[in-house]
């Protein structure tokens, strides 16, 4: 397999915002797809990002398979497919109440409940979680080999991972207890400072909110205390998925400086939940148009490119000034390239320590927002063997050259 | 910023937001440098503990904190951390914090709060008209407050929890004082909300999003759209198609130590490529709100400490104050 994580059913995509990390993990499915596989992209970030790429105008909460004849222009065979799924995430949520209530009338109270609508849409990592269970559901269904999930760009990207314990920690509380059951524990005799607290705490908020927000929290927990069981065990289910040997975390990242250190912090927080991270992609890189590293163009001498311009171009083109030019930019350029490097040493050396892939993307001229774009990102990820022809040329960026012979092939096609 | 024209001119808050990676920090520790340099004493609170702003405001940055601290001259910096602003609301409601925080230290509380949704938006918004009221010898204390919005998400979400309060609320304290939260961000006079782009086609999608949500949904001013980390085009004007006459150049041309001239014309074309796509989508945002945008250059080695800072604080303070 050309990208390690493919072996992989479940890959997930985390990262920082602004790295094109939907790209990347559409493209990580379209090279699944092109080694034959049937691969399904899911992502969740509402700005829609991934139907962009993937040249499609909306996407549904259900896989949308890509028309087959443009996969075949890719190079995907017949075996393999490409879908893509949007999440709608609060559809997921409601989903996963639906399957848990015990009655079509406890759903519906839990459903309308106010405090529900807000906590599915804000209790920290819910809404990230409902993915994850989205993922699971598909991962038990046998219409797709690999799964590749994006996640929401955000620093508490992580939150789907610890989302679910959150809440069921929540649900477990005495808090919670206290509030679906107030009058045991107000009949308890010698009950708790904590308790009292608490009770003083709700009683406070009241005061000072003047509504009567704690029925509606005691009604909402009375009615999901029903389906904890279901959702406990689903959770835990979900966790085993994605923290066991099915799942691959990739972790996508820019080279400018902000994202590289919020890709160490990510890091950092994968190991601390124990999880591994099975490769680094550094994506929109920089890269040095020629075999090597760029060369020093400080102290150049302008003189034989000026000669050069002047013989080609006539005596009256600027040669001089357009030859300074010339290096300036190139100068400016192999600056460019040399700070990403820089910039990216910390995350190579990571993914060497640790064993994992470290991929390289280099930046596409426009936006990545079709197909052959796509194509081009996943052929960097793949490490295509530079073509006889590239070599000759000493062409190291192969991002403009696959570009143009994909862009041949779709338009023949 | 003292010409009435000027976006700043009366505006005692302005919001800063956009996405992750926009540089909304960076733009708010220039815009706070450049009014201290005018003369304004200002305010810049952080609603994700950010500890680059810190750096970005003093040579040797301390930890923001809770407090308003002195980051340099005329500058303040501190960090909106809704427990602790909560606990300070609560005190002052009830005249006494002694109840208050041992109610705030429990874990079933916090656990409580913690799923609790919009009260984080509210108490630190709440925090930030606080922050504008604050009086010293009958003068605001602060002549200007940058509030460096959070990053998650739209952060006219964070903006819309007064609005959604104050229609689910119908009497008590809370909603009064929301009220005049509401009153503050809607107030045209006193708050701008400045979004922060990249010239990047999606990114720039989403800021007319942005822009056309505020407008629909929220009654706060938007003026300018700062355009960040644009990149010049590599050559000067009348040579812009150098890179295509490098590239007619015989490939095997004597250039001395020069790399040949196939990888001179591809230098000068990934960066015309990015200028380009640059300029295209700095258009498209300002056709799109049809706002003037405010264009900050892409700096190769990013926002190193305050004198970076400064020197953004520049164009960001003429592309703000030029007539609209």
């Amino acid at each position: 397999m050309t990208l390690p994580a493919l072996e992989r059913r479940v890959v997930v995509c985390v990262g920082c915002g602004g790295v094109g990390k939907t790209t990347v993990a559409a493209a990580i499915a379209l090279e699944a797809a092109r080694a034959g596989r049937r691969a399904l992209v899911i992502t969740i970030d509402p700005a829609r990002r991934l139907a962009d790429a993937l040249g499609v105008e909306t996407l549904g909460n259900q896989p949308e398979p890509m028309p087959r004849g443009a996969l075949a222009e890719l190079g995907v065979p017949p075996e393999g497919s490409l879908s893509a799924l949007m999440l709608d995430m609060k559809r997921t949520f409601d989903d996963l109440v639906a399957r848990f209530a015990e009655s079509p009338t406890a759903r519906d109270r839990v459903l309308r409940n106010p405090i529900y609508r807000h906590v599915s849409d804000a209790l920290a990592g819910s809404v990230e979680y409902s993915a994850m269970e989205k993922v699971y559901e598909l991962s038990l269904s046998d219409a797709y080999d690999t799964l590749v999930v994006d996640t929401p760009p955000a620093q508490h990207a992580l939150d789907f991972l610890d989302a679910p314990e959150r809440l069921l920690e929540f649900l477990d509380s005495r808090l919670v207890h206290l509030l679906i059951h107030p009058a045991m524990a107000a009949g308890r005799l010698g009950f708790r400072w904590f308790e009292w607290g608490t009770r003083r705490a709700l009683a406070l908020i009241e005061r000072i909110s003047g509504i009567g927000f704690l029925e509606d929290v005691s009604e909402f927990l009375m009615a999901f205390e029903h389906m904890s069981e279901g959702f406990r065990e689903r959770a835990r289910e979900v966790r085993k998925l994605l923290l066991g040997p099915q799942a691959a975390f990739v972790l996508v990242a820019s080279p400018e400086s902000e994202s590289v250190r919020s890709a160490q912090h990510f890091l950092a927080r994968l190991e601390e939940s124990s999880v591994r991270v099975r490769g680094i992609i550094a994506n929109r890189v920089r890269v040095w148009p020629d075999v090597g590293a760029p060369p020093a163009l400080d102290s150049a001498d302008p003189a034989p490119l000026a000669r050069a311009l002047e013989q080609e171009e006539g005596a009256n083109f600027p040669a001089e000034r357009a030859a300074r030019a010339a290096i300036d930019a190139a100068a400016r350029y192999a600056a460019l390239v040399r700070r990403d490097a820089l910039a990216l040493d910390g995350l190579r050396e990571h993914a060497e320590r640790r064993g994992s892939f470290f991929r390289v993307v280099p930046e596409q001229r426009g936006d990545v927002h079709d197909l052959s774009g796509l194509l081009q990102v996943a052929a960097s990820l793949a490490q295509v063997p530079e073509s006889p022809e590239r070599v000759e040329r000493g062409e190291s960026m192969a991002a403009a050259q696959s570009r143009s012979s994909a862009q041949r092939r779709i338009r023949r096609g | 910023m003292n010409d009435p024209r000027s976006p700043l001119a009366h505006r005692r808050l302005v919001i800063v937001t956009g996405k992750g990676g926009t540089g909304k920090t960076t733009v708010s520790a220039a815009l706070a440098l450049g009014a201290a340099a005018r003369g304004k004493r200002v305010l810049v609170a952080a609603v994700d503990p950010d500890a680059r702003l810190a750096a970005l405001l003093a040579p040797r940055p301390a930890p923001l904190t809770y407090q308003p601290a002195l980051a340099r001259p005329n500058v303040w910096a501190c960090h909106i951390e809704p427990f602790e602003a909560l606990g300070e609301y609560l005190g002052i409601q009830l005249g006494t914090r002694r109840l208050v925080d041992p109610i705030l230290r429990q874990r079933g509380f916090r656990q409580l709060l913690l799923a609790s949704p919009g009260w984080r938006e509210l108490i630190t918004l709440g925090k930030v008209w606080h922050f504008e009221q604050m009086q010293d010898r009958g003068h605001p204390r602060f002549d200007l407050i940058v509030v460096d919005a959070p990053a998650t998400g739209h952060s006219l979400t964070f903006l819309d929890v007064p609005r959604v309060v104050v229609s689910a609320v119908r009497a008590g304290p809370l909603r009064h004082h929301t009220e005049r939260v509401e009153a503050l961000i809607e107030d045209r006079r006193r708050t701008l909300l400045l979004p922060v782009a990249i010239a990047e086609e999606l990114p720039a999608r989403e800021t007319v999003e942005l822009v056309a949500r505020a407008r629909r949904e929220l009654g706060v001013a938007i003026e300018r759209v700062v355009v960040n980390a644009v990149h010049e085009p590599p050559y000067p004007d009348d040579l812009a198609d150098l890179d295509q006459r490098l590239a007619a150049l015989p490939a095997d041309a004597a250039l001395g130590g020069l790399p040949p001239p196939r990888v001179l014309s591809a230098c000068g074309s990934a960066i015309r490529a990015r200028a380009e796509l640059n300029r295209h989508h700095a258009r498209a945002i300002a056709q799109e709100t049809g706002l003037p945008t405010v264009t900050l250059p892409y700096l190769r080695d990013g926002l190193r400490g305050p004198d970076d800072a400064a020197q953004l604080a520049a164009p960001l303070f003429a592309g703000l104050e030029a007539a609209a």
